[in-house]
């Protein structure tokens, strides 16, 4: 019995010696890694240009249902958000809005500061989600890939395309 | 009924269908293209793929293509095969090298039977890194969206568009690889049946565009089961609505097709697809208004018209209260116009609150006669009312004074089907079952006899194989000599001229010579007496075939058959009303007018109009829509639509048919009786009558009332279930289970959410609470089934592929008494006069766009709206010196009316056709068929008074 508490002494004793665990947050700022699942931003491709095309997937993707967003569709051809809103007060920043966005436009970043005092202030629009900037992705701009043409890429221009076929020729 | 193998299970299947089709009827999920259960099959797309084992012995089987394959007794087949599913799998992914990478800016996603089918092929990974084939793109008009790139060359589109509903400028164009669905140039598709391609093609070549507009996918969209107000065919429809994360209020953003087995089938006209934008239009009363006492510096207005501001409702409500207060002291008269585009319920809560004397039905004289024509007709028993599938089936068809196309358009899909009889009867004796699509559509000969008579026929031309185009007047004692040929053809008149005796002879023949003849007319052409001899024909050759002939007999508006229902003696018109009034001129009780959904000036013509309303001390208007009776109105109710409330029609067949309410309409905005039923409320003391409005509750507490009142509408207390109706302790969701941004859609006003809103009427969620399988309740309109987003996925809700759906029907034929129609005297022969320009006969001629007063006012429905105009004959226009294109004035009772004079071969001389209810010719309808006189512009257009 003796021998168990000198043995739970040497073991405090001992960690006297151990490297602190404990960090003075928030003076102390712990490293996060870039893909750590924080508040959620949306994203630009690299002409600057919005990201999002208003596909709906990450509101569908979103469990407990807090993206919501509406589809409009600018003169040039891209489909774009009108309103992109993200009630933080009920996300769980799982991530899944992220997995399913087809754009890259939707990103988790490592911070998780997103303290208020009043609930109504968690409700971020898209001038308070878009940065300007790809995030992560640094190269990637859907329209390049899509077939659908907008203005300054038209029909055949996308990356793997073939130029648009003429109806009129034999096509042989 | 044979007996089949499948994947070691054995079903017993109905053998006249092909292998696919029994596949899906059983339940088992095969991926197909080009095969569509209305059109058959083809066999092109290769993606239906089975296994065929000659016996039980056979191990290696051989690859069949479903689609094409007969149910063989005995046959053993398999879905889950190794060696058929990898066939799948490479079909798909060859169809996929060349599909963009658009799916997130493509409207079909999400609803995408290519999405489904490669999903279901198991093709997750593209290895094709070869460059993609794209196209250019057409405009196609208002209504649909072109993006080629998308296409898979299943050939469904053509099929459709120019094999089944007759579409002749959408083609396949260019060769091998390269195929093109397109027009030979860019410009409206000018079928109206345009609009089903949309959910005809299983990608997004072709997408709805004003659904785009105000886009969100299907998963988004709360649903219902509803009724198409834009004609008296009364096709079902599953609106979509969502509420805008802007202004919380919810918009109704789409219409798609609800299947039902009776009426519509898997198609819309365009007027029902499109006509829902005047939901949403700048025209749509949103606030109670009332008139403005004040003076203004200037204003636009004509004389007469009313300045309107709003108010607040509870005023408004009071207001009415006092009057209806007043009316039961016998302080003032009250009086109660109904109306044939709303629901039964809507008016019969007028007709309650005003007495069966007050009420009127806000038809004219001639219109409501017309109706209970139809009525009569309908209630004899020689006389049977088709149904589409029965109008799909007839070997002879006659049309009269009707053109269906434009007035019942899904019917005039279903006369084209009939069409095809004949070639369908050859393909039965050369043992060709009907689903071999092609090689049936290869087989020669001509068509079913369609034998149209009448003053205009669109779209049918080309398969109608006679055609007299003739005056209401001559059209009515054509159909009287046929009803003497058919009983005797040698009591015809020899006076006749040989060309007319011929076409009788032979019209009367074909009917006599048919099995399952059909005729077709109706109320359109506004003339009793060409019902009245189309009744006798139909009579007489019930008579002669000793069974009930096919008629069906087409009316104006959605619920007109309903309306009449509450008008048994034939009395309540407006004009009977203007007599009422007029005589009250010296009586000092002052006089209300409360309007009921109805534009009076649509049904009265103006000079009438104006003495009736002046009469009136005050105009009280419950309305949807901003039109030319709300200008005289100084109380003016929002009313709810449609698809925001429930109520019944009754179609052209007599069907009582529920709609439930989509969404809850913004604002103010309520259904008319609940506006009465709150005005009610406030009233202190109340009679009999005014108890039991006060005393309603849920819509379905009107239905039973009239059920109760009227023998006739019994139908009504058995038509859906009352709103406490649960399955399994759940009502029935409207939201899919899939809904989206629940708790971030209204979070800009208010982060917390609120409880989902409660629908009295309904046994129905406006939430993703409760039950979504539409197998477990006829209410669930979001067609969907797991593996199948799109709406294809409707086989798993019919009983067989193309059949009833699960549950039964919906809707129930009223009863009315059989009772025999009257003898009616033959109609008088018109004399023959020369065409003379100062005394010419005007015909309404029907615009699948422009003639319904609803669907005018929908966005891309008022882009394709013709210009007014003037038709007269070719012959006439020649005599007068008139030219195409030139201006035209055209002088009537109630003022001169101006438009642009369009020469045809085919109206009757004598006559000009007149476009019935197009913009700025509103006024005009109520004339039709009157006479005016035909001038050359010269004057600076004055349009009316």
């Amino acid at each position: 019995m003796i021998a168990s508490q000198l043995r739970s002494m040497w073991l405090v004793f001992k960690h006297l010696f151990r490297r602190n665990v404990t960090v003075q947050y928030p003076d102390q700022k712990p490293y996060l890694a870039p893909r750590y699942r924080g508040r959620i931003i949306l994203t630009r491709d690299p002409n600057g240009d919005e990201r999002c095309v208003a596909c709906n997937l990450c509101a569908v993707a979103c469990p407990p249902d807090c993206i919501s967003l509406q589809k409009t569709e600018d003169p040039d051809g891209r489909w774009r958000p009108e309103y992109f809103r993200i009630n933080f007060s009920r996300c769980i920043m799982c991530g899944l809005c992220e997995d399913a966005c087809p754009t890259y436009a939707i990103q988790l970043t490592p911070d998780f500061e997103m303290c208020e005092y009043d609930r109504q202030n968690m409700v971020y629009e898209k001038e308070d989600l878009l940065i300007n900037g790809p995030g992560k992705y640094h190269d990637y701009s859907f329209y390049q890939v899509a077939g659908k043409a907008i203005t300054g890429k038209d029909k055949g221009e996308a990356e793997n395309e073939a130029a648009p076929i003429n109806i009129k020729s034999l096509n042989l | 009924m044979p007996t089949i193998t499948i994947d070691g299970e054995k079903y017993q299947v109905d053998g006249e269908q092909n292998l696919l089709s029994t596949c899906l009827t059983l339940g088992l999920n095969v991926p197909y293209f080009c095969w569509h259960p209305e059109m058959g099959s083809v066999g092109a797309c290769r993606q239906c793929a089975m296994m065929e084992y000659k016996d039980s012995e056979d191990q290696h089987g051989r690859l069949i293509m479903s689609c094409m394959t007969p149910i063989r007794d005995g046959g053993i087949y398999s879905v889950k095969d190794e060696v058929a599913e990898e066939f799948r799998g490479s079909i798909i992914e060859d169809l996929m090298t060349n599909h963009p990478h658009d799916c997130p800016v493509c409207e079909e996603g999400g609803e995408c039977h290519l999405q489904d089918m490669t999903e279901m092929s198991g093709h997750t990974m593209r290895r094709y890194r070869g460059t993609k084939r794209t196209h250019r793109n057409q405009y196609l008009g208002p209504f649909i969206n072109h993006e080629m790139n998308r296409c898979i060359t299943c050939y469904r589109c053509v099929r459709f568009y120019n094999d089944y509903a007759g579409g002749e400028d959408l083609q396949a164009l260019g060769r091998n690889h390269q195929v093109y669905f397109g027009r030979q140039e860019e410009g409206r598709l000018e079928n109206g049946f345009s609009g089903n391609l949309v959910e005809v093609c299983p990608t997004g070549v072709f997408t709805d565009k004003t659904f785009s507009s105000h886009f969100v996918r299907k998963w988004d969209l709360q649903t219902a089961p509803s009724v198409c107000e834009h004609c008296a065919v009364g096709c079902n429809t599953a609106p979509g609505a969502r509420e805008s994360g802007n202004s919380n209020e919810p918009i109704l953003r789409r219409i798609t097709n609800l299947y039902h087995h009776d009426i519509n089938g898997y198609f819309l006209c365009d007027r029902g697809r499109f006509g829902y934008e005047y939901i949403n239009s700048a025209t749509r009363i949103q606030n109670v208004l009332s008139v403005r006492q004040e003076d203004v510096i200037s204003s636009t207005a004509e004389k007469g018209d009313r300045m309107h501001r709003e108010i607040n409702p509870q005023e408004a409500v009071l207001h009415l209260a006092e009057q209806i207060a007043m009316a039961n002291q016998g302080k003032r008269n009250l009086i109660g116009i109904g109306s044939p585009r709303t629901s039964l319920e809507n008016n019969y809560a007028l007709r309650k609150l005003v007495g069966s004397g007050n009420f009127y039905s806000g038809l004219s004289q001639k219109d409501q006669e017309l109706l209970h024509l139809v009525s009569t007709i309908q209630q004899d028993d020689r006389i049977q009312s088709p149904s589409t599938p029965e109008i799909e089936n007839a070997d002879a068809i006659l049309i009269l004074g009707e053109d269906i196309y434009n007035t019942a358009p899904r019917i005039s899909l279903a006369v084209r089907q009939a069409a095809r009889n004949r070639q369908k009867q050859q393909a039965k004796s050369l043992k060709i079952p009907l689903w071999q699509d092609s090689s049936v559509r290869q087989l020669e000969g001509d068509y079913s006899p369609i034998i149209f008579a009448g003053t205009e026929l669109s779209n049918l031309e080309k398969i109608t194989s006679n055609t007299l185009f003739e005056s209401p007047e001559k059209v009515a004692s054509f159909a009287c000599n046929l009803a003497l040929a058919i009983s005797d053809p040698t009591s015809l008149s020899p006076d006749l001229e040989p060309s007319l005796l011929e076409l009788i002879t032979h019209t009367a023949g074909i009917l006599r010579g048919s099995s399952k003849p059909l005729i077709i007319s109706g109320t359109s052409s506004k003339h009793a007496d060409t019902l009245k001899s189309v009744a006798q024909v139909a009579t007489v050759l019930s008579d002669y075939k000793k069974q009930p002939t096919m008629l069906y007999l087409a009316c104006d508006e959605v619920n007109s058959l309903g309306l009449i229902q509450f008008f048994n003696d034939g009395k309540g018109n407006l004009d009977e009303l203007l007599e009422r009034l007029k005589k009250n001129t010296d009586n000092q009780i002052p006089t209300s007018l409360m309007i009921l959904e109805n534009d009076l000036y649509r049904r009265l013509d103006k000079k009438s109009l104006e003495q009736l309303l002046s009469q009136a001390d005050e105009i009280i208007l419950l309305d949807t829509l901003l039109n030319p009776t709300s200008k005289r109105a100084d109380w003016i109710f929002p009313a709810s639509v449609t698809a925001e409330s429930q109520g019944t029609f009754i179609n052209n067949n007599g069907l009582a048919q529920r709609f439930y309410a989509v969404y809850e309409g913004k604002g103010f905005i309520q259904e008319s009786w609940r506006w009465l039923m709150d005005a009610v409320n406030f009233c202190t003391e109340k009679p009999a009558n005014l108890s039991a409005i006060a005393e309603w509750q849920h819509s379905t507490d009107l239905s039973d009332a009239i059920a109760r009142e009227f023998p006739v509408l019994k139908a009504l207390d058995s038509l859906g279930p009352d709103e406490d109706f649960r399955i399994d302790g759940l009502k029935v969701a409207r939201q899919s289970a899939r809904y989206s941004g629940r708790t971030a859609i209204h979070a800009e006003k208010q982060v917390s959410e609120n409880p989902p809103l409660q629908d009295p009427d309904a046994p129905m969620s406006f939430s993703m609470e409760g039950i979504h399988n539409p197998n477990r309740s006829p209410l669930q309109a979001n067609i969907w089934s797991p593996g199948w987003n799109s709406n294809q996925s409707i086989f798993k809700f019919q009983e067989e592929v193309g059949g009833e759906r699960r549950g039964g029907p919906s809707g129930i034929r009223i009863e009315r008494p059989q009772r025999v129609m009257p003898e009616w005297p033959a109609p008088s022969t018109p004399p023959e006069v020369a065409a003379d320009p100062s005394h010419v006969q005007m015909l309404p001629l029907y615009r699948l766009f422009g003639s319904e007063e609803l669907s005018n006012q929908a966005m891309g429905i008022s882009e394709v709206i013709e210009a007014p105009f003037v038709m007269v004959n070719h012959i006439d226009a020649k005599a007068f010196d008139i030219h195409q294109r030139e201006l035209i004035e055209l002088e009537t009772s109630c003022g001169t009316y101006r438009a642009e004079v369009r020469i045809s071969p085919t109206i009757p001389s004598g006559t000009v056709g007149i476009p019935y209810g197009l913009p700025d010719f509103e006024t005009l309808s109520p004339l039709l068929p009157g006479y005016a006189s035909l001038r050359p512009a010269e004057a600076p257009a004055i349009t009316e008074d």
